[in-house]
């Protein structure tokens, strides 16, 4: 906002203080240290509004007093904050403030921690002159099912419609009536329901928005804050928990620009109140739910996990292997371990575990397949990976095979900020329409499963090549910073991530500050789950290993017998993986299965033993952001008594299995896994601090993987025959194609942001439970004689779910969406790895 | 105004909202903008508006005009009609409802057919304006479905207080006993106090 | 036929139905000739030192100079635009409305020719919504103009491009500040701006905008027809040109007559509006609308009508509107009455305005139903004091000025109301005897 200006000085109550010329004068005095008490001012809502006059001030050779909050800085200004006249100002607004503001500070969730009661005891006349009746409000009523809001304690300062307006942009929260019956409102009355508007809370300067979640919950005065980061997704938004009674009671923001810039969703927010469900696992269990102690559990695993590799002979163990990358050893071991979420050390653990315990390498972190190891270590490469806070100056935005909305929804508030405040132009390529399409230049709209068809285009579009791309193209080519978000799922597809590699070599990224790639990855931790080696083809660093089986390989061993026993930590394939029925079939056929969760869900009703994990109010360890920032999650609350530190039980286990990894503590964790990955060599946990700290930053950058072989043009060309070569546009109107007359539509799915535990554990946040709908064109919709919400059953060869009918004017015809995750009817289940079509009939109700 | 007072206070995890219930909770997330198939607005009325929105060079300076065209057509802004304004514009009707409510003239609330601002400001109430009102409504009394009468800030005619707007047409200066007359000729139809009309007078200074 | 102490320019042939077509406006009053004139022979910079040597001030109320402001927009290709403020709802002003009820074409060629001087090509008339009548009759002017082509694109054959857009707002007297307008014509509510940036750098859609008041702009033909010299011979130095002034409350022939700005208040109240009713006296009356600081008879009756004389009474001209009190009319209530308006128009947006209008409003009904102290008094007008200056645009002060002036004024008249509220005869808390009494206005 404030230009890139020139060092100053200005003359604050006879001091100087530097400041940047063109910043706000409230900024320059808050820096020197200048207290001036303000309430509507807050940069992160963007332009000053100067409603509140608390700021005013005294600017030499200006007669009038000024407002701080919007007066930019001049060289030699002369600015006094405490003469008679500002503080008469300062008494007066106070004093109006007194007005209306009801005195019920006593039972006022603020009290305590309210700018209004610290203004009036800094700067109000002591004693208000008002005795007339105040304003009169219903109160308090509900804003939303999450937040009150109390009409009498509102000050109008803006900030909360500012926030609808200006952050969220979903323009859903407004002042309406005017003058002082001006309150804040909804259209019609109607729940304010938006994903992000919990913040409001957070920035009311007074008692009047507050969450029904916190409402007499605690007093500021017998509460602790206990700083983290939130691992429900993969923003990794830094979070502070409200203590109470060693238990968490609220999550704000910790403020971090280079990750959440201060703001939180509300899955983040209110996800909490999930941990005490009654389905949580709060101790190790048989099948059937018998509740075990740890010894007889950790038994139990070490023999059905000890029966399954000792069946099995001749496996290359990783010291005597020399063949490097390959496909799966012919006599492999029948243990396989899936990681979903989890921290670093955990997963360093587990991988460890596997290849020197049980001799097994056959683990993945990822939900069905990705790019091989020589792919991901390229796309690790420093030098093309964006950061979080480069979105901000972006000069284009590519989102590419994901709706940040709903994969990282802290990303979709950066993203309207870049464009908002920077003019950043954004284009969009995806397969269902984002919740950012409103915002952007072009949109390309390709088939679903056509991915990498597409990307191969657009490579070649930026190369000048005319194509379904070009438009898309056009706006990267005449961008200087380009920062392309892509969702990982694109690269289930083969030659996908080769493509998107292509297109960083097309923009000139490597050699462009501020340019990169940034991967938004399908579970909250992928990104340090590779990095400390769990994938089937690299260990800890990407290094090489010998090659064993992706998740679905795992899926189709485990159905074959190939492999027998599988390890699940923090996944649950039945409700997140793709094709459900075959992971049933896995499930079954194998002999034993031990998954680590932290709730009891389908999955574990199939594993022969259930061991408890800790939340992330209650872990202690290290994840790594997308960016390559490593954060600490910190223990801020107490465990259930049975829940033991994850790291202490994969150390006990391992030790079970006869392997003495002397790792029993998240610091020796820690430890080891810098020594194995040698790019967060050094990293220390100061070093993490409270920030965190990228690996690209720190002198171990130079370790980054390496290229094994070509540069990617080259590489890229080789890959291009196995880009696939359908259409990368759906088909028109005119053309869909039909079963037996019945016309099918081209499926995709995507995993809403609220479905799953998330909403179904949780009480605050049922009421967001999605429900399933099958999302599809106008056209279609005429073409199927269908109408909004009218039921229908969704089937693709023998597999069908039920769900309701959901119109759309920028779905492509002859595509159809369904969430994946949602209970009974869960998209999953019609998928099998390929491009999937069905066919939507009525149910006859 | 919202579910019950204090909802969610006894039961802070609020196992149902009632508003679920109701359905009246939006569950797509993404969508802040009612789709124009979803609320069936009357062609005329998009077609206006559309035109409406060609008239400026940002369309969003539309929705002032479009807000009158939704109160021509429903004789109040109904949450339908600022949903299919909404609609159309590419705005939420949360915007429209704050734009309209801001506004004395345009109503958010259902009123009567005839619309009668009895101006109650300085020169008027010098001259009566506080009676005026009050004939106004009582020769109104008990027909809200016909009558809106409202008391009303300077309608910029003092040169005719006391006065009144009677569909928004000027009408002055006004004898308490008129207002009576004015109410009967609406309701017959007829046009309202010819000699009274402000468009039938001469310049002052002519006279 | 005028009186002779009316100087008619912008309301002569004013009485004659025909000016307001384009036929009509040609023949009387030559119309759009001098339009023709700028657009085929004149480039901006002449049409511009027309309008500042003429030393027009604006007539919408701060009476800054026309020809300045213009000359302060930006040059060079950026879309500018021009704003008419035709919102006229200041108490006691209705000047505007007889304006473009009787002569809409002025209004048009001096928007057109005031679009050449500004070099805007988009053009808003922002007119009240309650004025409803008056931009039926814009409209329909407006519709001439295109088709005679003096509007639309490339006008007379000159290349030059000008829209104009009648723009009905929907009642909110806050749209009349520059920048609320700005706000309410981009479609949003009609809360004022931060200044700075001035509209004149950053106004309508973020581009240059040049606004000014239905009156001014109708005054634009005129000077540029006659030339700045022939504008100066009327009024007074620092206040040249006539001035249509309305006149109402307590006086015998209210309405709008146009003067040489300078000439004797009391010629206006008495010899043109007839002065007090029979057997009445003048209390006190705003010089320049309700927003304007009342002066006593002995303080105002006196003074020339000009800006000057008016600034140096402690009060202003501002828009021009003269509303008489008479000896009838209870100040603490006209006070209340002032009060109510502005608490009732405030936009709510900034603090001071929005909690100081309405915590005044209270007071002051405390007061008339007797159930105030002296103390009272001394809160009102230290609250008065604190809007003033503290707020995001003058609407407050709007407010403070006059009921600020009031309590000094008449302190012993608040002070026995007080004491015995039944001083107020009338039970409507209006005028003192049967308003019925006044005299019908023509
Ligand atoms: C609260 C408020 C209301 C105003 N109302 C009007 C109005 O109704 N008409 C008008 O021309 N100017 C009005 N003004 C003055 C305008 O802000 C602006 O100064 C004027 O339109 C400029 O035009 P001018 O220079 O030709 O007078 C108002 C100002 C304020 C602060
Ligand atoms: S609710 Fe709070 S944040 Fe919103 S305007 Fe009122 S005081 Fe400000
Ligand atoms: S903080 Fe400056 S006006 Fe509110």
């Amino acid at each position: 906002m404030s230009p890139a200006g020139r060092e100053v000085t200005i003359t604050i109550d006879g001091r100087e203080v530097p400041a940047v010329e063109g910043e706000m004068l409230h900024d320059a005095a808050r820096k020197g240290d200048v207290e001036i008490p303000y309430f509507c001012y807050e940069p992160k809502l963007g332009e000053p509004v100067g409603a509140c006059r608390m700021c005013l001030v005294e600017i030499e050779g200006i007669p009038k007093l000024q407002t701080s909050c919007s007066t930019p800085v001049r060289e030699g200004m002369v600015v006094h904050t405490r003469t008679e006249q500002v503080k008469e100002a300062q008494n007066s607004v106070v004093e109006f403030l007194l007005v209306n503001h009801p005195l019920d500070c006593p039972v006022c969730d603020k009290g305590g921690e309210c700018p209004l009661q610290d203004i009036s005891y800094g700067w109000g006349p002591g004693r208000s002159r008002v005795i007339d009746e105040k304003r009169h409000f219903e109160k308090p009523i509900e804003l939303s099912p999450l937040v009150a809001i109390d009409r009498e304690r509102c000050i109008l300062c803006y900030r909360c419609v500012r926030f609808s307006q200006e952050v969220a942009e979903d323009s859903q929260l407004q002042l309406i009536e005017r003058g002082d019956r001006t309150y804040v409102g909804t259209f019609d009355d109607r729940p304010y329901v938006a994903p992000f508007h919990g913040n409001i809370t957070d920035i009311c300067p007074v008692g009047a928005l507050t969450s029904y979640t916190y409402r007499f919950r605690a007093r500021p005065w017998d509460i602790e804050h206990a700083g983290s980061v939130c691992t429900l997704c993969p923003s990794q938004c830094n979070v502070s928990f409200t203590i109470r009674d060693e238990k968490v009671k609220r999550v704000v923001t910790r403020d971090n620009h280079d990750v959440d810039d201060g703001w939180l969703c509300d899955r983040g927010r209110y996800g909490f109140e999930m941990f005490d469900a009654p389905e949580r696992v709060r101790g190790p269990l048989l099948k059937g739910g018998v509740e075990v102690g740890w010894d007889e559990a950790l038994e139990k695993i070490s023999e059905g996990l000890r029966a399954v590799s000792g069946a099995r002979r001749g496996w290359s163990s990783p010291d005597n292997s020399g063949e490097g990358p390959g496909r799966t050893t012919p006599a492999s071991p029948g243990v396989a371990l899936i990681v979903g979420d989890a921290s670093n050390e955990e997963g360093f653990l587990l991988q460890k575990l596997m290849r020197e315990g049980l001799g097994s390498p056959h683990i993945d972190s990822r939900p069905s397949r990705g790019p091989e190891v020589a792919v991901l270590r390229r796309l690790a490469a420093p030098a093309i990976s964006a950061k979080v806070s480069e979105i901000d100056e972006a000069d284009a935005i590519l989102v590419l095979g994901t709706d940040p909305l709903h994969s990282s929804p802290i990303l979709d508030l950066r993203v309207r900020k870049a464009i908002r405040r920077h003019g950043a132009k954004l284009v969009v390529a995806t397969e269902r329409p984002t919740a950012l399409d409103g915002g952007a230049e072009a949109i390309a709209r390709y088939a679903p499963g056509q991915a990498a068809h597409f990307v191969s285009e657009l490579a070649a579009a930026i190369g000048g090549s005319e194509n379904v791309a070009t438009p898309i193209a056009e706006t990267l080519r005449d961008a200087a910073k380009v920062v392309v978000i892509w969702g990982e799922r694109i690269a289930r597809q083969a030659g996908a991530a080769e493509a998107l590699l292509a297109v960083a070599e097309a923009t000139s990224m490597a050699t462009t500050d501020g340019a990169g790639l940034l991967e938004i990855p399908d579970t909250t931790n992928a990104r340090g789950l590779r990095e400390a080696g769990c994938l089937p083809d690299a260990g800890p660093g990407l290094s090489d290993t010998p090659a064993g089986m992706s998740t679905e390989e795992i899926r189709a061993a485990l159905i074959s017998g190939e492999i027998q026993s599988l390890i699940l930590f923090g996944a649950d394939p039945l409700r997140d993986f793709p094709d459900t029925p075959a992971w049933e079939e896995a499930l079954t056929a194998a002999d034993f299965v031990v998954s680590f969760s932290m709730h009891e869900n389908a999955t574990t009703a199939k594993s022969d033993v259930v061991l408890p994990l800790e939340t992330h109010a209650e872990k202690d360890g290290t994840v790594t952001h997308p960016d390559g920032r490593l954060q600490r999650v910190r223990p801020s609350a107490t465990r259930p008594e049975n829940v033991l530190p994850n790291i202490i039980v994969l150390s006990e286990l391992a030790s079970a299995l006869g392997l003495d990894t002397s790792i029993d503590s998240q610091p020796r964790a820690f430890a080891a896994l810098t020594e194995a990955v040698p790019f967060y060599a050094g990293i220390t946990d100061s070093d993490i601090g409270g920030r965190g700290i990228r690996w690209q930053e720190t002198s171990s950058a130079t370790n980054a993987p390496k290229a094994s072989t070509g540069t990617p043009s080259e590489r890229f060309a080789e890959e291009e025959g196995s880009s696939p070569e359908a259409p990368a546009v759906p088909p028109s109107d005119d053309e869909v194609p039909s079963e037996e007359g019945v016309p099918v539509l081209a499926l995709g799915t995507y995993r809403d942001l609220w479905a799953g535990p998330i909403t179904e554990l949780n009480p605050p946040l049922k009421f967001l439970t999605p429900h399933q709908r099958i999302e599809i064109s106008p056209s279609d919709a005429q073409r199927l004689d269908l109408k909004n919400g009218e039921a229908v059953r969704v089937s693709q060869n023998g597999n069908s779910i039920d769900a309701a009918v959901l119109i759309k004017e920028r779905i492509a015809p002859g595509t159809a969406f369904l969430a994946e995750g949602v209970t009974g009817a869960n998209a999953n289940a019609l998928l099998n790895g390929g491009p999937v079509q069905v066919k939507i009939e009525k149910v006859s109700a | 105004m919202s579910p019950v007072d204090g909802a969610g206070m006894s039961n802070p995890n609020l196992p149902v909202d009632p508003a679920v219930r109701d359905g009246r909770i939006p569950d797509r997330t993404e969508e802040q903008i009612p789709e124009l198939h979803e609320v069936d607005c009357p062609p005329e009325l998009q077609e206006r508006i559309e035109t409406l929105m060609g008239r400026y060079p940002d369309r969003k300076s539309a929705s002032i005009p479009a807000l009158w065209a939704v109160q021509e057509l429903y004789g109040w802004c109904t949450p339908e009609g600022i949903r299919q304004a909404a609609a159309v514009m590419r705005v939420t009707p949360a915007y429209l409802e704050s734009v309209a409510s801001f506004y004395d003239l345009l109503h958010t609330k259902p009123v009567g057919t005839h619309r009668i601002e009895v101006c109650t400001n300085i020169s008027c109430w010098m001259r009566g304006g506080d009676r005026l009102l009050d004939a106004f409504e009582a020769a109104a009394e008990g027909d809200d479905a016909e009558f809106f009468v409202t008391g009303f800030e300077c309608l910029g005619a003092c040169d005719i207080a006391p006065m009144a707007s009677i569909d928004q047409r000027y009408y002055g200066p006004l004898e308490a006993a008129e207002a009576g007359v004015a109410i009967e000729q609406l309701r017959a139809g007829d046009e309202v106090l010819p000699e009274k009309a402000l468009a039938r007078r001469g310049l002052a200074g002519d006279s | 036929m005028a009186h002779e102490l009316e100087k008619r320019v912008l309301l002569e042939h004013a009485e004659d139905p025909a000016l307001r077509t384009l036929d009509g406006y040609r023949r009387l009053a030559g119309g759009y000739a001098t339009m023709e004139r700028a657009y085929r022979e004149m480039e901006q910079d002449e049409v511009l030192s027309e309008l500042e040597n003429s030393g027009l001030r604006g007539r919408g109320g701060a009476g800054f100079s026309m020809g300045k402001k213009a000359s302060f927009l930006p040059r060079g290709e950026m879309a500018k635009y021009l704003c008419c403020n035709a919102d006229e709802s200041e108490p006691g002003a209705f000047k505007d409305r007889e304006l473009m009820q009787r002569n809409p074409h002025q209004l048009i060629e001096g928007i057109a020719i005031a679009a050449l001087a500004a070099d805007a090509g988009h053009a808003f008339i922002f007119i009240r919504g309650e004025y409803d009548e008056q931009a039926d009759i814009l409209d329909a002017a407006v519709a001439e103009a295109y088709e005679a082509g003096y509007l639309g694109t490339n006008i007379l054959g000159c290349h030059r491009d000008l829209e104009l857009v009648v723009h009905r707002g929907a009642g909110a007297y806050i749209c009349g500040e520059e920048t609320a307008l700005l706000d309410a014509l981009e479609g949003k509510r009609g809360n004022p701006r931060l200044k700075p940036p001035f509209p004149a750098v950053q106004g309508l859609y973020g581009g240059p905008t040049l606004i000014n008041n239905v009156e001014t702009l109708s005054n634009v033909p005129h000077i540029v027809r006659h030339g700045a010299e022939w504008f100066k011979g009327f009024g007074t130095e620092q206040s040249p040109g006539t001035k249509v002034v309305s006149i109402s409350g307590g006086v015998r022939r209210p309405g709008n007559y146009e003067i040489e700005l300078g000439i004797p208040t009391r010629d206006l109240i008495f010899g043109l509006a007839g002065g007090p009713e029979e057997g009445h006296e003048i209390k006190a009356f705003f010089p320049g609308g309700s927003s304007s600081p009342v002066l006593t008879a002995e303080e105002g009756l006196d003074l020339p009508y000009s800006f000057e004389a008016m600034a140096e009474a402690g009060s202003m001209l501002g828009s021009g509107s003269i509303i008489v009190a008479d000896d009838r009319v209870s100040i603490p209530h006209l006070a209340l009455r002032t009060a109510r308006f502005y608490h009732h128009e405030s936009c709510g947006k900034c603090v001071p305005c929005r909690e100081g209008t309405n915590w005044t409003v209270k007071m002051l009904e405390r007061m008339v139903r007797g159930e105030a102290t002296p103390m009272d008094l001394d809160i009102v007008s230290s609250v008065q004091a604190n809007i003033i200056g503290h707020c995001l645009c003058v609407l407050g002060d709007s407010m403070a000025m006059p009921v600020g002036a009031m309590v000094r004024k008449y302190r012993e008249e608040f002070e026995a109301v007080m004491a015995d509220p039944e001083l107020t005869l009338d039970p409507h808390a209006v005028v003192r005897g049967a308003p019925e009494t006044l005299g019908a206005s023509t």
